[in-house]
């Protein structure tokens, strides 16, 4: 144990940093870092607070994290600095909210030449959301193309910013980072609470470690928090008792206790992480506070798919895998189930598809486990005509049509800001995607903001990713889910030499099922290898053929050459083809590759 | 010991866009002496070991082995008898590419021996064989096919590849037809692959190269063998065709699972169940043969059920197939003591037929040659 730094509620102070992407995020923690000697030259990595690999390829925050800064001010006071980083993606924005309300204030980084981006305006909402008070920084001044006063006055146009409270730096030079940290202690209010009031923390994130359980990252609010005292939370009545507080620097260093304003960790005989879910309230079992914070929320996967092991005695590891997984991410859905194409796989719910992604890639990078991702689909409600109502995300388990009054799909209520000179392309991509228009509202003469309602279905797969694209990453995306509207549905089953693939099948709104149909037999003839026979590939619909093709049999596969040394070679080829076969799905007689499954999610 | 012995050299005037055979372009001609030293080199440390064998062929191939004098041909076959066993019939071929050869060299090779020239032509259209980037042209082949024909050679062999780039079936048929009208004695038939490394390769992965596809390839090597047989030739291998008695005796050791020695640069060498490879880069095989080493770079040695799995897959690629009686000699065991299973599902594929002492490729067999072969492997 280090230096016991208690200093009052009032030296404390707790910032996130916001930032369209690329604007310089990272670099001006870094800087702060560094400054406050947190970390030192040594230990200086790119991007110090994305320690998961995946994190620093995507460019993007999955988990939040915290670290704790000592400052000394001009005034010669003494501050403790709070840092916390919160993901950066549409998927986590319960998360993103959650770690926002933990802070008092943000910085809000705007690059020098590019300017305010509509992404820098979902921020400026967000914070504003949480009544966060807003540092304007503006990054990268030693940028030739920079030009901070335009700058400085598009930010005025979107907000009450004003013009002295703006701070030029480049966290690249290394300029501004004084300002920034005087302009923390002297415009970001102190933390509220009170530290003789009964303990209430803020649940902001949390981790599983394997040799200390799970680790809780809390924003105390009110109270004391110290190890021997017993806890509960909010939503749920078993008591823990705390082993160990501490603080982030940013590796987990214990301390004595937390008082009301810390931001730090908490151990506890927690078994399981779904007992500490984000936005919960974690409270004293010997003199439990009344009341809850504001905000919490049970979070509910939106996007499910199927995950199957690619050989199936992998079976086992991929649901240890999947455990190990879950100890980390509450928000991670997953149950077995049984398919006859692909054997015995897991229901897997998630946040969004990036959190879809990220799994499927730690599942196969960190557990080298080969999978079979069926495609995406959201939760429907069905209502049977006895009256019954189901939900159901697997169009494998689909009641036949006969049994249906009426299904119904989730809807979304989107918000996206953009440039306007978007609005265009983005009006065609929310047509196709069966949105209806609600609002729009110009921020400043380049940039707007557009209210959609849209199934959620036609979201979940690469809307995000169209909507980057045609506004060239500029445009930002958020979406809340408003319930379940009647919709016109049916589910298309693909029939592999007239075998029903029940892991291809697909719920789709009717009007798209004929043209998704063809693409998708379209699509499987190309990846699906000629066999010795004719194989026919037809999608349906409660029996009845859309769509078809046929694979012609193999007719040519022999090398032409072999002589002397050749035969080694071309024995290690064979060898190396029947193994390429083995780890071919095979439906009845026809072998699948795995890209038959994973080609089709890109169709 | 009968053995089969091949002599590897590795230069061609220039690389051919398609080609990953172990060759170079020729830079400097005292490349050739050095390597030729080796190759003396690498005779003498065999040549005591393997004085008792009987050599039944002698292979030179490459590369451009007529890239060679006469003279230094000559004197490398010279320098074999004088260190080997050579039978007095043994078949002495010479792979040959038209545009290397001169009445001169032609002679010479006669007197050296050579009693079979295998002609690499590969095409008979000069548009296709630009684009292959050989350097000869239709009338270079046909000029060095008569001179080895007027020089006494009366065994020759003619290469040709198909599923060329933009390659139809009437231009394999026109390319055929012009072969034949020559007489040879013999024909390779190979359909082009694309192999890693190659400048085909890089222009394949870029969408450059359009190629036939499966069904018209199919419809190319289906004519083809239909024409070489109805015209007197016996499709006696996979991609090979001979008129009686002209099958390749060398080639056949491979197919049969036979003993070879390999000389010169990436030769492969198959004594006593070991397969062994020299070093593949010229300048290493010359270094380690000069500091007295056998330029080995790997090699192993082939347990008997590969043993047995090899000799399946070489011997399915012949007409005769594998005979039970001679595998049970060999490996003194029955075949379908061990591969009844997989002999059952192809029979009922109809991709093998059986007689009382024999397996073989059926026509369609012979189209699907690599889906037979996989049931084989482990």
């Amino acid at each position: 144990m280090l230096k016991d730094y208690h200093c009052n509620i009032e030296n404390i102070r707790n910032f996130s940093i916001i930032a369209h992407i690329d604007h310089g995020k990272s670099t001006i923690a870094d800087r702060l870092l560094e400054f406050t000697g947190t970390i030192s030259e040594r230990e200086k990595r790119e991007q110090i607070l994305d320690d998961m690999d995946l994190e620093r390829e995507k460019g993007i925050t999955i988990k939040s994290k915290a670290v704790r800064l000592y400052y000394h001010s001009k005034d010669e006071k003494e501050y403790i600095l709070n840092l916390i980083d919160t993901p950066g993606h549409v998927d986590f924005s319960y998360e993103v909210s959650r770690s926002l309300a933990a802070c008092e204030g943000a910085l809000l980084i705007v690059d020098a030449s590019q300017g305010v981006q509509a992404q820098t305006i979902a921020n400026i909402n967000l914070a504003l959301k949480s009544n966060l008070k807003i540092i304007p920084v503006i990054n990268k001044i030693d940028l030739t193309t920079a030009n901070p006063d335009r700058v400085t006055k598009e930010l005025q146009n979107i907000s009450e910013i004003k013009e002295e409270e703006v701070i030029l730096a480049s966290a690249k030079e290394g300029i501004g980072t004084s300002d920034i940290l005087e302009a923390i202690v002297n415009k970001i209010p102190p933390p509220k609470g009170s530290s003789n009031l009964p303990l209430r923390a803020l649940i902001f994130d949390s981790i599983y470690n394997p040799y200390k359980g799970t680790i809780v990252y809390v924003k105390v609010v009110d109270g004391v928090i110290k190890p021997g005292m017993f806890i509960q939370t909010m939503s749920n009545n078993i008591k823990y008792e705390v082993v160990e507080v501490g603080i982030f620097r940013p590796k987990m260093q214990p301390i004595k206790k937390l008082t009301a304003g810390e931001v730090g960790y908490i151990i506890a005989g927690f078994k399981n992480i779904k007992d500490t879910q984000v936005g919960d309230t974690i409270i004293d079992a010997s003199n439990p506070s009344e009341e809850s914070l504001p905000g919490y929320k049970k979070v509910t996967p939106l996007v499910f798919c199927s995950i199957y092991p690619v050989d199936n005695k992998e079976h086992e590891n991929l649901k240890a895998a999947l455990d190990k997984l879950r100890l980390n991410d509450s928000s991670l859905f997953s149950e077995a189930e049984t398919s006859e194409a692909l054997g015995f796989g897991f229901r897997c719910g998630f946040l969004g598809l990036l959190h879809m992604e990220i799994i499927q890639e730690r599942l196969e990078r960190e557990y080298d486990i080969n999978l079979i991702a069926t495609t995406p689909s959201v939760m429907y409600q069905v209502t049977k005509k006895d009256g019954e109502t189901i939900k159901i995300s697997n169009p494998a388990s689909f009641p036949p049509k006969n049994e249906i009054v009426k299904i119904e799909e989730p809807y979304v209520k989107v918000n996206i800001i953009t440039p306007s000179k978007c609005i265009g392309r983005i009006m065609d991509l929310v047509q196709e995607r069966r949105g209806s228009f609600k609002n729009m509202e110009y921020i400043d003469e380049k940039i707007l903001r557009l209210d959609y309602y849209l199934p959620l279905n036609e979201i979940i797969l690469d809307f995000y990713d169209k909507l980057k694209s045609i506004s060239s990453g500029y445009a930002s995306l958020d979406y809340e889910l408003t319930g379940y509207q009647p919709s016109e549905l049916a589910k298309v089953d693909i029939l592999v030499n007239h075998q029903l693939v029940d892991a291809l099948s697909f719920i789709i709104h009717k009007d798209k099922a004929y043209t998704r149909a063809r693409k998708i037999v379209e699509k499987l003839k190309e990846i699906i290898p000629r066999q010795m026979y004719e194989v026919p590939l037809q999608a349906t619909i409660e029996g009845k053929i859309i769509a078809r093709e046929t694979i012609k049999a193999l007719k040519k596969d022999v090398l032409a050459k072999c002589y002397g040394g050749d035969i080694t070679r071309k024995r290690k080829l064979l060898e190396k083809q029947k193994a390429g076969k083995k780890r071919m799905k095979k439906v009845g007689k026809v072998e699948i590759p795995q890209e038959a499954f994973l080609g089709i999610l890109k169709i | 010991m009968e053995l089969g012995l091949y002599l590897h050299f590795p230069y061609c005037i220039s690389k051919c866009p398609y080609c990953d055979f172990n060759s170079y372009q020729l830079k400097e001609d005292n490349q050739i002496s050095s390597y030729i030293s080796a190759l003396y080199q690498e005779i003498t440390a065999y040549s005591q070991k393997l004085k008792k064998s009987n050599i039944k062929t002698i292979y030179l191939g490459g590369g451009t082995p007529t890239i060679l004098s006469g003279v230094k041909i000559y004197n490398i076959l010279e320098f074999c008898k004088d260190k080997f066993t050579i039978d007095k019939n043994a078949e002495i071929t010479i792979e040959a590419n038209p545009g290397t050869l001169d009445g001169e060299k032609i002679n010479l090779l006669i007197e050296s021996g050579v009693n079979r020239l295998s002609l690499g032509a590969q095409s008979f259209n000069n548009l296709f064989l630009k684009k292959l980037g050989r350097i000869h042209n239709t009338q270079e082949i046909i000029d060095s096919y008569y001179l080895a024909r007027e020089a006494g050679f009366n065994n020759i062999s003619i290469d040709i590849m198909f599923a060329l780039p933009d390659q139809i079936t009437e231009d394999i048929q026109d390319t055929l037809k012009k072969a034949l009208s020559l007489k040879p004695d013999h024909f390779s038939l190979y359909n082009l692959t694309i192999k890693p490394g190659t400048e085909y390769y890089k222009e394949y992965k870029r969408g450059k190269l359009k190629l036939p596809d499966e069904d018209e390839e199919f419809d190319m090597y289906n004519w083809a063998i239909n024409y070489l047989e109805e015209n007197g030739f016996e499709h006696y291998e996979i991609a090979n065709f001979a008129l009686p008695h002209k099958r390749s005796k060398h080639n056949l050791i491979y197919w049969q699972n036979r003993p070879y020695l390999g000389i010169g640069a990436g030769a492969y060498s198959f004594i006593r169940g070991y397969r062994y490879m020299n070093y593949e880069n010229p300048s290493r095989y010359i270094k380690e043969v000069m500091s007295g080493k056998l330029p080995v770079d790997n090699g192993e040695k082939l347990s008997l059920r590969k043993r047995m799995t090899e000799t399946i897959i070489l011997g399915l690629r012949t007409k005769d197939g594998i005979s039970y009686k001679k595998f049970k000699k060999r490996f003194k065991v029955n075949i379908n003591d061990i591969f009844h299973k997989q002999i059952k599902k192809l029979v009922n594929l109809g991709l093998l037929q059986r007689d009382d002492d024999r397996i073989k490729l059926t026509r369609k067999g012979i189209f699907l040659a690599n889906t037979v072969f996989r049931e084989f492997v482990d």
